[in-house]
């Protein structure tokens, strides 16, 4: 057994690692994330899973879920770290889990990758505490400005293999193509959406994440219908300094996260219910609406945009037509939240022998042609997993500091 | 990134030692007495005391031997507002912090209210800060951070009150009062007695219309300020609220414990003196400039008559005698983090420690709802220990706001039609 190996297995068990063993650790994952691009390209299948939070037990739950590396393709988007008790043993697992495998799981970076933000948000406290001083917290941020910014999943199938269900569940079977498939906590299938055939000439209607049935009768399905629109992940979302997934790639990300510009942007943006951009309550990044997103789909011919970065109680959420998704992955969010998590799983496309289209983002396609007629590009097949929070050890929770010790002057 | 910048980057790494640099961001370990020490730095004194080993670790003036003074380093400048350079425990005046100091007459059916209020008008255009300071404190609470914001916003109006029972303004009822002569210190009254503070400024102030604003509130005084935006009674004037330390659950399960703090504290001091002093050695106030400032107006002198203990020449004694306001404590507090997501306007959070975020506002702050700042070297008075990093904060936070200067990078649409026009 490798020391990698050994370090993984202790990981695994929520231990932490010597200090040594971390630094050669850190090396390593440098010097493989510096030969990724700006945005990772990864092939489908793929299990994209949003915020972890340092919530290990969470994190646990969520690869018994979706099952174990290297089984199971992962792509991570960010936001390991900070608020949970154990930002250090679900980082390390994760890096030491990328070196191990670098081909079956991509790590991109989150706003809470930032030395600023650990400081803060319990990151830096935690190595501090658990090592007595800041060397470990000084390792991992330097992984941290070597982390992708996105990454692009390319030969995403169209349609989902149903899951088998119970009878007794009272689920129909779907006859039709399969789009959309929601897991429950209990493995059961809680809801399933057919595909819905836009009738020729007509634009898709807005329905968002609940599809109803359709009632044109479904066509068969050659190969190019499903052009294979890529899927873009970035932690938060778009910025208005790049139109282009090129653009993105031209950004020397090896840095701290900037207080503004496209790469903060990047890791800060939230959609919105609004037009075009707005301003973002966060204090960084901005706001943008569905025309943004749906025309940013269309240039770059993606056929949806995953990212994280905010709490949804649901686990996930549809917005724009299904052209966006937001994927939350920490359960019982710091402990008292009260959500769900979720992770989005995507397929193979094999209806084309498994011939991969290049559509890889940088087709520059007619701007003029972006109006409001345009169709939108179907989106690929989403499976959802959602989970519940893993029963906390309370042996691990650092002692609670009476609020009275601090809140004393709170009054005067 | 590019293959050539990559090959460059990593022909760099190769190069780097392996053991990581010191980043140059600011710890939170870094020793509190440095702010203190900055302003004290210009004078390396080599009898100075010795708890100062901290502070001049802090400086590299105290480890050369010569001092050059050059113009870059203000070696003998003695910036207004900071005017003393020994560890004095001198109360300090108002005016190198503020223009005016203002008492405002307002008379309603019930009372007649005098206003007393910090006051510097707003130069064209610009915003004006409204600030409320929490239970117990005065106007003055603000005095250091006024003088840092104007640094970043010089022409910035501020507006910085004494609440009723506080400070000096006062009230005389009209009535027989309930209460025994204490004020009604309800979160309702408190609120609407700042719109109005507000509404007289604007009439002495003769402006046509209500300049935009920005609410700052600490303490008690960010639940008032939270109040008063989600009414709506400032309109549509109101660009956004900040809120300083203070949180709705962690503040409800303090309440318990206040009495008893209430008690250990002392009833009375012998000297102004005295009284900042106990501040800053108890660390209720961590900066000495700002207790020298603030805490003069907390106090007032026990008249001689009533003074049993003919030992000292003068007693102080709190101007607010806090645990008689205990009726009003769940009050001011209860349903706050829903009125400080729900109003409208930009929405600041600033807090000393650690993040103490309720459910409700941590689900708020991981939807992205507002702007959290957390200070983990700064006491419960937020503006006073970290003046100088509340007001960039706030700064910031004014200018991303402010409608006249909100310039949005130009739409994809736009630049879509701009890449249009050039094919």
């Amino acid at each position: 057994m490798s020391d990698l190996d050994k370090a993984i297995t202790e990981l695994r068990a929520c231990r932490i690692i010597p200090e040594t063993q971390i630094r050669e650790i850190c090396h390593k994952a440098r010097e493989l994330l510096i030969e990724e691009a700006n945005v990772v390209q990864v092939d489908a299948p793929v299990t994209i899973c949003g915020d972890i939070h340092g919530q290990f037990h969470d994190l646990m739950e969520l690869f018994r879920v979706g099952g174990d590396v290297p089984d199971t393709n992962y792509l991570f988007m960010g936001d390991f770290v900070d608020r949970g008790f154990y930002s250090l043993e679900s980082f390390m697992l994760l890096l030491c889990l990328k070196v191990r495998y670098p081909d079956r799981i991509t790590l991109i970076r989150g706003n809470h990758e930032s030395r600023q933000i650990t400081t803060v948000y319990g990151f830096y406290d935690e190595c501090h505490r658990k090592y007595g001083s800041a060397n470990v917290w000084r390792y991992c941020c330097d992984v941290f400005d070597y982390l992708a910014l996105g990454a692009l999943v390319l030969g995403v199938g169209a349609t989902l293999e149903p899951t088998e269900i119970d009878p007794s569940q009272g689920i129909d079977p779907v006859d039709d193509e399969l789009e959309v498939e929601i897991i429950d906590c209990n493995k059961r299938v809680r809801e399933r959406h057919p595909r819905r055939r836009p009738r020729p000439g007509l634009r898709r209607d807005g329905g968002g994440s609940s599809p109803g049935s359709s009632s044109s009768p479904p066509t068969k399905r050659g190969g190019n219908d499903n052009s294979g629109g890529a899927v873009l992940c970035v932690h938060g979302g778009l910025s208005p300094l790049i139109e282009f997934v090129d653009k993105i790639r031209l950004i020397d990300r090896k840095q701290e996260v900037p207080h503004e510009g496209s790469m903060c942007d990047l890791l800060w943006s939230d959609p919105d219910d609004i037009d075009g951009w707005g301003l973002s309550p966060r204090g960084a990044g901005f706001l943008f609406g569905s025309d943004i997103v749906k025309r940013f789909n269309h240039i770059n011919n993606l056929s949806l945009i995953a990212r994280a970065h905010q709490l949804v109680m649901e686990g996930h959420k549809e917005m724009f037509d299904s052209q966006i998704v937001t994927v939350w992955s920490a359960p019982n969010y710091c402990y008292r939240c009260g959500n769900v998590a979720s992770i989005l799983e995507l397929y193979e496309d094999t209806s084309n022998g498994g011939v991969v289209q290049r559509n890889n983002g940088d087709v520059n396609r007619n701007i003029a042609a972006v109006s409001n007629s345009t169709p939108l590009m179907q989106g690929p097949a989403r499976r959802y997993r959602v989970f519940e929070a893993a029963p906390q050890d309370p042996r691990g929770m650092p002692a609670k500091k009476p609020v009275a010790d601090y809140f004393l002057v709170k009054l005067s | 990134m590019s293959d050539l910048q990559r090959s460059f980057a990593k022909a760099k790494l190769a190069g780097l030692p392996f053991d990581p640099p010191m980043p140059s961001t600011d710890l939170p370990d870094e020793d509190e007495h440095a702010e203190e020490a900055d302003y004290l730095k210009p004078l390396p004194d080599p009898t100075q005391d010795d708890d100062s080993s901290s502070a001049s670790s802090a400086s590299s003036a105290s480890s050369t031997g010569t001092i050059r003074p050059s113009p870059s380093k203000h070696l003998f400048a003695r910036p207004k507002g900071y005017p003393s350079l020994k560890k004095s425990l001198d109360p300090l005046p108002w005016n190198d912090y503020f223009s005016q100091e203002c008492y405002w007459a307002n008379h309603r059916p019930t009372e007649s209210i005098t206003h007393h209020v910090y006051f510097v008008p707003p130069i064209g255009k610009a915003p004006l800060l409204v600030m409320h300071h929490g239970a117990g404190s005065s106007g003055l609470s603000f005095a250091l951070f006024s003088l840092e914001i104007r640094k970043a916003l010089p022409n910035c109006g501020l507006l910085s009150v004494d609440a009723r029972g506080h400070g000096e303004t006062t009230v005389s009822s009209l009535e027989a009062s309930p209460n025994d002569g204490d004020p009604d210190l309800s979160l309702e009254v408190l609120s609407q007695d700042l719109a109005e503070v507000v509404g007289l400024a604007k009439t002495e102030m003769g402006w046509v219309e209500m300049p935009d604003i920005v609410l700052i509130g600490h303490s008690l005084g960010g639940a008032v300020v939270a109040d008063l935006a989600v009414s709506g009674r400032l309109g549509k004037s109101v660009l956004g609220y900040a809120v300083l330390d203070v949180v709705e659950g962690s503040a409800m399960d303090a309440l318990q414990s206040m009495q008893q703090y209430l008690a250990t504290r002392p009833k009375t001091f012998p000297s102004l003196h005295s009284a900042i002093e106990w501040h800053t050695r108890t660390r209720t106030v961590r900066s000495t400039m700002s207790a020298r400032i603030s805490v003069p107006s907390l106090m007032r002198r026990v008249p001689a008559s009533s003074n049993a203990n003919d030992d000292h020449d003068e007693t102080w004694t709190w101007r607010t005698e806090l645990s008689k306001t205990e009726q009003y404590w769940s009050n001011w507090f209860n349903g706050l983090s829903s009125k400080f997501l729900s109003a409208n306007g930009g929405k600041l959070l600033i807090l000393a420690g650690t993040d103490r975020l309720d459910k409700e506002l941590m689900i708020g702050q991981m939807q992205g709802k507002y702007q959290l700042q957390v200070f983990p070297e700064a006491g419960h008075f937020v503006q006073e220990d970290c003046a100088e990093k509340t007001a960039i904060a706030v700064a910031d936070f004014v200018k991303r706001n402010d409608r006249a200067a909100l310039v949005l990078p130009p739409k994809v649409g736009q630049m879509a039609e701009k890449a249009n026009g050039l094919k």
